[in-house]
């Protein structure tokens, strides 16, 4: 049993994209509160995020959304032991929200200021789950803004195995939405229609499985989707969108499996561990966790909810920061990329 | 009563603090390459430890809502909006035509404070002084259009007007002619110093009025829509007209 004196309380804050939200946790693995008030509604009618309307929304909700937190957590700002903020990566107006926001109250209350790397906090989302992961693992983090493979050998230690040379998976989902005329976000959208289809009806290309590099690259599956949905239009043939919605989730779904495995066996792995929005995706959670178990692996996944952007996520990173003594200097800036 | 005064509606950061309504610190800088996020906390640390002001002594935060750098004030506002939230302490957002039109306040007629908006137009409005009374009072709506129709309300006014701004070569240059009335004066400066002092102190008048701006509610002075949500709106607007 945990004495009191080292339980730890983490508020943490997350606007790099477009949602507001801020969790209270509790050593790293117990949520709170976990608020997040999520602008896709907004961003919907422009078919994609509008930076300059994400910051507003950001300025609007993050106050409201921090209060609510600490009520909902039952906890009052003297009984917060650091604050955590995502600086980056993501859009820069909307982290300088948070940030600044974050800055202010560390310095009022006089608590540590821990700056969280977005990634990061979508590995450690599996923490507050599944609480006991073993190290090593790899993680492969897939998301609107990322596709990464990361070798964490310990806690804290990360080893970017591989990332996108271009866009992200979650992202080309987005595209090839926006260009079928489907509407905003693509994801939980495409996924909906693909279960409607036959995914072995078009062979789309698996971008990058034949070389033993990690990287990822799906801009051209985005373009090979784009010819065949142009030259079907060209012959007038009838396109049936349920297939290739089908067969297109399924090329990224293979991609990913591959490229995930491949870093497993490369380097002797036996833990996966998944997170960012598009682990979100029913098919591709079932596929990853069929393939763990053909090849001896355990795969993680955390709840839906937690796929998505959170603070409850940068919670846990801010908690294992601050219990190795770390934090950050008021100097602290943004990045993007 | 002691006031935190933030202004980073420009490319400057400027805090101040005022005690009973005089000036005690006023701070302005300015670093390429990095934003006013990364140095507003340290500048502040620096400011109320040369001051000897303690942070629970600051009895409120005024803060300037802009017109200004969309991304600049957002960073004015997160911040002070975190200060008053923990301190538990009044905020008082303040317009920066208010605080700039302050700062000229001696000048004999009315003001009208300009500051460059985007696509041509200019954020604009007139005060005049209360009789009898320092202060001045803003007889117009906060407006944001083009120099013409600037022009034109200004040529209405028989009164000397002042013409204040920073930056604006464009305007001075093609208006101290001979046509321009002789009761307009311009007042444009290469580079006015943004006015955290004048934030405070009209800050203090407010939040000593009691007219203290909701924490939850207080947002920047956009005037504006963002650029996509213009675009939206003119789309809608054709579809009805087809």
């Amino acid at each position: 049993m945990k004495t009191k004196m080292e339980e730890k309380i983490i508020l943490a804050i997350e606007t790099s994209c477009d949602e507001t939200s801020v969790a209270i946790v509790k050593n790293g693995e117990k949520i709170l509160s976990n608020i997040i008030a999520s602008q896709i509604e907004i961003h919907k009618e422009y078919g994609g995020i509008v930076p300059e309307i994400a910051s507003r929304q950001h300025m609007k909700y993050i106050l409201v959304t921090c209060k609510e937190a600490l009520e909902k957590a039952g906890v009052s700002l003297q009984e917060i032991d650091g604050i955590a903020v995502v600086n980056g990566p993501g859009l820069k107006g909307s982290l300088l929200v948070g940030l600044s926001f974050a800055k202010a109250i560390a310095f009022a209350l006089n608590k540590p200021l821990i700056g969280v790397n977005h990634i990061e906090g979508h590995i450690y989302a599996n923490f507050l789950d599944n609480k006991k992961i073993e190290t090593p693992f790899i993680s492969l983090i897939v998301s609107g803004g990322h596709t990464s493979l990361i070798l964490v050998e310990e806690i804290g230690q990360h080893k970017i195995l591989g990332s996108t040379r271009d866009d992200a998976a979650g992202e080309v989902f987005d595209k090839i939405a926006k260009y079928l005329d489907l509407g905003y976000p693509g994801g939980p959208i495409i996924e909906k229609i693909a279960l409607n289809g036959e995914k072995n009806a078009i062979i789309f290309p698996r971008p990058l499985t034949k070389t033993s590099n990690l990287d990822f690259s799906f801009s051209g599956l985005k373009t090979a989707v784009i010819y065949f949905v142009r030259e079907k239009i060209k012959i007038k043939e009838h396109l049936q969108i349920e297939n290739i919605c089908a067969s297109f989730q399924q090329a990224v779904i293979d991609t990913l499996i591959h490229k995930t495995l491949s870093a497993a066996n490369q380097y002797n792995i036996k833990n996966i561990v998944i997170g960012g929005g598009v682990a979100a995706n029913e098919s591709l959670r079932k596929a990853m966790l069929e393939a763990g178990k053909l090849n001896n692996i355990m795969v993680y996944f955390p709840s839906k909810v937690l796929c998505t952007d959170n603070a409850a996520m940068v919670g846990v990173v801010g908690y294992y920061k601050l219990t190795k003594g770390f934090s950050d200097s008021f100097y602290l800036d943004v990045f993007t990329g | 009563m002691k006031i935190l005064g933030i202004d980073t509606t420009t490319d400057v950061l400027n805090l101040a603090i005022t005690i009973n309504g005089v000036m005690s610190f006023d701070f302005m800088m300015k670093r390429e390459g990095i934003t006013h996020s990364a140095i507003m906390i340290p500048t502040l640390k620096n400011m109320l430890r040369l001051t000897e002001v303690k942070l629970n002594e600051l009895e409120g935060i005024a803060v300037s809502i802009g017109p200004g750098s969309f991304t600049g004030l957002r960073i004015g506002l997160a911040t002070a909006k975190g200060l008053a939230f923990s301190l538990s302490i009044p905020i008082a957002g303040v317009n920066a035509l208010d605080s700039y039109a302050l700062q000229w306040k001696e000048l004999p007629g009315i003001l009208c404070p300009i500051i460059r908006a985007r696509k041509g137009e200019y954020y604009f409005t007139f005060y005049k002084k209360r009789k009898n009374n320092d202060d001045l009072i803003r007889i117009e709506d906060y407006q944001c259009i083009d120099w013409f129709g600037i022009k034109e309300k200004l040529f209405k006014f028989n009164e000397s007007i002042f013409i204040l701004g920073y930056g604006l070569t464009e305007i001075k240059e093609n208006n101290e002619t001979e046509q321009t009335p002789k009761n307009i004066h311009f007042i444009i400066r290469e580079q006015e110093p943004p006015g955290a002092i004048n934030v405070a102190l009209i800050g203090e008048k407010k939040i000593l009025k009691k007219e203290i701006d909701n924490i939850f509610d207080l947002s920047p002075f956009y005037i504006r829509k963002s650029a996509a949500e213009v675009k939206r709106d003119n789309q809608q607007n054709n579809i009805f007209n087809e």
